[in-house]
């Protein structure tokens, strides 16, 4: 390949000649430059053949017209780019048969395939052409990070480095291998989690470590990013607990019971697993999350609106599987189950609304306590459910004295007295 | 000529069924290689797609356009060059798609559509050979294409670079709907009624 005069930060090209000479060897191709018969075109070829250049570097390229055509000469042609007529005072004619062309500080090429550079005819035709490939070399990939759903797989993310913009399609390798022993493994499905992702579906070993790194390679380079080290076992997620169920706990009118299955994907290792739950009125976008539900498949939300339609998501953390001792990582929220709590019986000002009543207990700040009061008995007393449970007969017994007491002392909804037939409390 | 008589044998149900399938196919294909065109050239870059874009036409090997006496030929004999050259277009497009992965390998659905263009090609060189077996006229094909296989392998000039290497595919996919609206055309002309 006969060479021209590349700017000072030109590179050669790096894309393997072997791999270009197969591609031709595959493909159909005549010989550029044979004229098709009665087309008048003359021949020429264009050095260098689509070469590699870093950005802000010069080129520096000519335009050779075969002279085994009589008449062949290089007066009159000119070039584009990308379709652009260069200015004229680019070019210079070297001899009767070669115009050069002078570019300098190049941008970055405008698509994948190479920019294109034409040399055509006076009349427009066009005589050859090359393509140019101006980029950056890849930056170091970082940011690795890496899940295995259900112990089965692994997938891993990352970032590429300076935002990925080379400008030139940059190739993106994830390697592993396990940390003691064993040969370099390259990932093979890509982009399956986006587009800097790859998936690792079988053949994964537990109780060893592996090092995972990505290469980044382009016409201009490689790089290669750190090494994560991680065991399968403390990346472990899992699938969103199904058949999860939302219900009323009977007539009361601020509460609803979330049940769900434990995944079965995981449920014999599962000893430890953590939930979470997150819920959220119906026409709100604004989720509250329940944090503290820890290896058990059912909750009790409380403080809720009565005549409210509520929305319910639960996601599992297998952490501490098979004595893993990180964190875990959650799974998806299980698809929303939607559950609404009884309406209000009470009447007055508003209709509905839930804001307790005289002798009743407040709401606020003395259930926030209450709730408090049962989280720790929960893990301290072994009894949690029996305090529910009389929790809520309390309550109920509460609203119906409640109710018995307005009706025996006569209070109207404004809240003034009516004829009052007993002493009032 | 009077295509009516070329097929003066009455046409059996199935045979007159299979033509007007055929041609259906032929039709959805043209449409198919015309948005082949138009995402192979957006992924090359200008001038390719620009107006007045003309590039030299390369002689592919193997494979030329319909030529201008096409028209005026028998009927059997049009579609006997329709098959041959649909016979040779699915390794050219094979080609051009292996290579257009190595030059943009971001662009799956261009990589799509040639490999479905193949695909698609295969099937059609298929239902017409099928159709002319039913009209007793499969028989030597005459002079035509190289047999495909062989097409596909020729060695090339290695100076060529990639610039011809995208006119060249550009040329196959021009190819490419150039035939599939031949045959579109051909058949019509078989199909009773004398559809276009």
């Amino acid at each position: 390949m006969p060479a021209g005069r590349p700017g000072p930060a030109a590179q050669s090209v790096r894309w393997p000649p072997p791999l270009l000479s197969l591609l031709w060897s595959a493909l159909l191709l005549c010989v550029l430059g044979v004229p098709r018969g009665g087309s008048g075109a003359h021949t020429a070829v264009i050095s260098p053949q689509d070469p590699t250049l870093l950005i802000g570097s010069s080129l520096r390229a000519t335009c050779s017209v075969h002279s085994d055509t009589p008449g062949a000469t290089a007066e009159g042609l000119y070039w584009t780019l990308n379709g652009r007529r260069l200015p004229p005072e680019l070019s210079h004619l070297i001899n009767a048969s070669t115009l050069a062309l002078a570019l300098a500080n190049l941008n970055g090429s405008r698509q994948q395939s190479g920019d294109n550079l034409v040399c055509h005819a006076r009349d427009g035709s066009i005589l050859a052409g090359s393509c140019l490939y101006v980029g950056l070399p890849p930056e170091k990939p970082f940011n690795i990070s890496c899940w295995s759903r259900n112990m089965k797989d692994l997938t891993c993310r990352w970032t590429p480095g300076a935002h990925g913009e080379t400008f030139l399609h940059t190739n993106y390798s994830l390697k592993y291998k396990l940390r003691w022993y064993g040969q370099d493994n390259t990932c093979e499905e890509y982009h399956t989690m986006g587009p800097h992702s790859c998936h690792i579906p079988k053949d994964l070993a537990l109780f060893t470590p592996y090092e995972i790194w990505v290469e980044a390679t382009n016409r201009l380079g490689s790089a290669r990013s750190d090494v994560l080290t991680l065991d399968v076992l403390d990346v472990v997620t899992t699938d969103p607990p199904p058949d999860v169920h939302v219900s009323r706990v009977g007539g009361l009118e601020d509460q609803l019971s979330v049940r769900w299955v434990s995944p079965p994907a995981l449920k014999d290792f599962l000893f430890q697993a953590k939930y979470q739950i997150r819920y959220r009125v119906e026409d709100s976008v604004d989720w509250k999350v329940v944090d503290d539900v820890s290896n058990q498949t059912s909750c009790r939300l409380a403080g809720l609106k009565p005549g409210t339609v509520y929305f319910v998501q639960v996601r599992c953390n297998p952490f501490g599987i098979y004595g893993s001792k990180k964190a875990g990582i959650w799974s998806e929220w299980s698809h929303p189950t939607a559950a609404s709590t009884p309406r209000s019986e009470r009447t007055g000002p508003g209709g509905g609304a839930c804001e307790p009543r005289g002798g009743e207990p407040s709401s606020g700040p003395v259930r926030r306590e209450l709730k408090q009061f049962l989280g720790w008995l929960k893990k301290h007393a072994y009894c949690s459910n029996l305090s529910f449970r009389l929790y809520d007969q309390w309550r109920a017994w509460m609203q119906k004295s409640h109710k018995t007491r307005n009706q025996d002392e006569g209070i109207l909804p404004s809240g003034r007295r009516g004829t009052a037939r007993g002493p009032a409390r | 000529e009077d295509p009516q008589s070329d097929s003066s044998v009455s046409l059996l149900p199935h045979l007159e069924a299979k033509i007007r399938q055929t041609h259906s196919l032929a039709r959805l294909l043209t449409k198919y290689a015309e948005q082949l065109l138009e995402e192979y050239v957006r992924h090359q870059g200008d001038p390719f797609g620009l107006p007045g874009f003309s590039p030299p036409r390369l002689p592919v090997a193997g494979l030329s356009a319909p030529a201008p006496t096409h028209a005026g030929l028998p009927v059997r004999e049009r579609l006997r060059l329709d098959a041959a050259a649909l016979d040779a277009l699915p390794g050219l497009l094979d080609a051009v798609r292996r290579h257009q992965a190595e030059l943009n390998p971001s662009a799956p659905r261009l990589l799509r559509r040639l490999e479905d263009a193949a695909r698609q090609a295969r099937a059609l060189g298929a239902a017409v050979d099928t159709v002319l077996a039913a009209l007793g006229a499969l028989g030597a094909r005459g002079p035509g294409p190289e047999p495909a296989a062989a097409a596909a392998a020729t060695v090339t000039n290695t100076a060529a670079g990639i610039f011809s290497a995208k006119v060249l595919g550009l040329r196959v996919c021009g190819l490419y709907g150039e035939w599939v609206s031949r045959t579109e055309g051909d058949l019509g002309q078989l199909v009773p009624g004398g559809l276009a």
